[in-house]
């Protein structure tokens, strides 16, 4: 399997702290890679260093089997980046956005009318080409960033966190045309804290935190780190705290939180938790809205290896 | 890539609203006002002529000092003319100063000369000095010997300065403590310096332009910047062809100003125009390169950039002249580096010396000055442009 980006022993120091700390992954050819992280783990400060955007303190970076150099014009050439903030002109249409940063990759005019085409189309603009960015909403905005940043086809691409702020409809748009992204041949790292869109999208997962690796791995493989099996979660009306105390004692269970009449039950191992859960609500006649069972999450895994949420 | 990014950033610059206020609206808008302010103080320099009587005794007629000079100061071919005088008996001047066909007149009595008046006005006090003025004069004179009084009044060779008179009547008139043209043969304008003043502030507005030439291009000062610097192309050649249309920009807003000017305003910025546009165009680049200046050593947002320019363009504007020509002389006369070092006063100062000297050596001496400056700031911008990256972005 091929090695499109190789990183070892990356440090990034601002001033005495350290943002990112002996840091070393590689992205493989054709994978979406997603980098997860709570808000200040290193997300970004790790991007900008691979694009030789920020001096670092130590630490070798390679893309294409090539040392990544303010000046490796063709590397840069085959590179497109999302960055978080929307980066576009205010005084430029939507067309013409898009034009402008594709022709600063594409210098035929015609294959970039085409290119400018496609990316449009990607990304479901077709009927804003004429609006000027004020004119969009924030997910619209959104869709014209990426489009900005992926028009001129490039192998290797790098959204940091695309959908922060956008509405359900723009974030399915972006997530399919990030995924036909990949299917035409593209490698992508995405950064996101939105766990979810790490579970729809990414092949692989490297959770950060502090600018270190805490574990790498496909989400079911780091699913398997959870020590939890499953999470019974009932909304109750109310309960007798000595119900509590007897359900901590049932079969399998782990550990029971109580807070704002949910019930979390956590369960390390067994099958038909949910049903024996409810057999004892009835049992004991206590009331209850809702109960639902889940899998363990990246947040769990998050949890786990660092004792806290990955949203905090 | 030089022309394409050339050809989007004119039109980034011309499609964005602030900066085409402040780079063409606002100067024609306060070009506007000044004409609309000062054509006033234009129209009172030129005094409007007094009618005036003359009491033709015998006193008067032997007297060639007052009489040579009020026939002077009377003559319709004087472009210094004061007054229309009337040569008359008394009787006659006073019903002439009932009727108020004359404002006064004056009589010459046992050698002491007399203003006769019934209402006191900015007309009666320039009568009243011109009499004072020649009193004086005649006083010098008699204390010269009689062989050269003799000969002064027969060549008419006697010291009377007609355009002191004038023009130190002009200033009675608008109470100014400031002479300004004790050095050249023309006679200043004040709405002149106003003008050469908010050319000066066009100029250097171009800062705005080169602020915005840099932030849209570094990586360390916008995320549009960044999408730039990740992009195989060279960063000094985006940058060089972004300010290229900002240049430009300025170059166009400028013109328009001149045209405005000149043909709307009527303003007379005198001959060699071919100069004066050398001088604009060395003033937009100083402007510029204050901008690009701005842009890369300041990190702040581009409004706090802008303003930045603004302020230190309008604070240069004030000390030499816009507000009130007292300021340029205060400053000239106390702290002459302050305005040698400063833009404005040398786009200012360029378009003076222009304007009122015969040689060209005050001129070329700021148009270098503006080269120099527009240099060294260009070449604090380059070094700090050329890092390719960042410690924190």
């Amino acid at each position: 399997m091929n090695n499109i980006i190789e990183v070892k022993d990356l440090v990034k120091k601002y001033k005495e702290v350290k943002a990112i700390d002996n840091l070393s992954f590689e992205v493989h050819e054709g994978e979406i890679l997603g980098l997860l992280g709570p808000n200040g783990s290193g997300k970004s400060t790790t991007i900008n260093c691979i694009l030789s955007l920020l001096n670092f303190s130590k630490g070798s970076i390679k893309i294409f089997g090539k040392e990544m150099k303010p000046d490796a014009y063709d590397i840069k050439a085959k590179i497109g980046v999302v960055f978080q903030d929307v980066a576009v002109f205010d005084e430029l249409t939507v067309y013409e956005n898009i034009d402008y940063f594709c022709g600063l990759y594409i210098k035929d005019k015609e294959v970039r009318k085409q290119y400018v085409e496609d990316a449009i189309n990607l990304v479901g603009l077709e009927e804003f080409k004429k609006f000027y960015p004020k004119k969009l909403s924030g997910g619209l905005l959104r869709r014209l960033n990426i489009a900005c940043g992926i028009s001129h086809k490039p192998k290797l691409i790098f959204l940091d966190e695309p959908t922060v702020a956008v509405d359900p409809q723009s974030r399915n748009n972006i997530l399919d045309g990030i995924k036909k992204l990949r299917d035409d041949g593209a490698t992508i790292v995405y950064t996101t804290h939105y766990m979810e869109e790490v579970e729809i999208l990414c092949d692989r997962v490297i959770i950060l935190d502090k600018g270190k690796v805490l574990a790498t791995g496909t989400t079911d493989e780091l699913k398997e780190l959870a020590k939890i099996e499953e999470k019974v979660t009932v909304e109750v009306n109310d309960i007798d705290p000595k119900y509590i105390e007897e359900v901590k004692k049932l079969k399998n269970v782990d550990d029971v939180i109580y807070t704002n009449n949910v019930l979390l039950i956590t369960y390390k191992k067994g099958k038909n938790n949910l049903v024996d859960m409810i057999d004892y609500l009835k049992k004991e006649s206590i009331n209850y809205n809702k109960i639902y069972s889940e899998r363990p999450t990246l947040n769990d895994v998050f949890l786990e290896l660092t004792g806290k949420e990955l949203r905090d | 890539m030089f022309r394409h990014n050339f050809k989007y950033a004119l039109k980034t610059l011309f499609r964005n609203k602030t900066l085409i206020f402040w780079t063409f609206a606002f100067p024609i808008i306060l070009g506007t006002f000044f004409n609309m302010a000062f054509s006033n103080i234009e129209s009172s320099e030129k005094l409007s002529i007094i009618d005036i009587a003359i009491i033709e005794n015998d006193e008067f007629k032997n007297n060639e000092i007052f009489k040579s000079v009020f026939e002077n100061l009377s003559d319709e071919n004087n472009k210094d003319r004061l007054f229309s005088t009337t040569y008359t008996s008394e009787d006659e001047a006073k019903q002439l100063l009932e009727n108020k066909d004359i404002i006064g007149y004056l009589k010459i009595e046992n050698n002491n000369p007399k203003v006769v008046f019934t209402t006191n006005g900015i007309d009666q006090t320039i009568f009243k000095y011109v009499t004072e003025e020649v009193t004086q004069t005649s006083e010098i004179i008699k204390n010269l010997s009689e062989e050269k009084i003799k000969q002064a009044i027969s060549s008419g060779n006697f010291n009377v300065n007609y355009e002191e008179i004038y023009n130190r009547i002009v200033e009675l008139t608008q109470n100014q403590d400031v002479e300004l043209n004790n050095i050249s043969n023309k006679k200043i304008s004040y709405t002149m310096i106003e003008f050469y003043t908010l050319i000066a502030m066009a100029c250097l507005y171009g800062g705005i332009l080169g602020v915005v030439a840099i932030n849209q291009n570094l990586a360390n000062m916008s995320s549009k910047g960044k999408r730039v610097s990740v992009a195989p192309t060279s960063k000094i050649k985006v940058i060089v062809s972004s300010v290229l249309a900002s240049y430009i920009t300025q170059l166009i807003g400028i013109a328009i100003l001149f045209v405005y000017t000149i043909f709307v305003l009527k303003v007379d910025y005198g001959d060699n125009l071919g100069l004066i546009i050398c001088l604009a165009m060395a003033g937009s680049l100083a402007g510029l390169s204050m901008g690009t200046f701005v842009g890369t050593v300041f990190k702040a947002n581009e409004n706090a950039k802008t303003g930045i320019i603004i302020s230190v363009t309008m604070l240069g504007c004030f000390l030499s002249g816009m507000m009130g020509i007292t300021m340029k002389y205060i400053v000239d006369k106390n702290m002459p580096i302050i305005n040698k070092l400063n833009p404005a006063s040398m786009i200012t100062d360029g378009f003076y010396s222009l304007y009122y000297y015969d040689t060209l050596d005050r001129y070329i001496f700021n148009i270098v000055s503006l080269l120099v400056f527009a240099f060294i700031l260009i070449t604090i911008s380059y070094i700090s442009i050329r890092r390719q990256k960042y410690d924190s972005i």
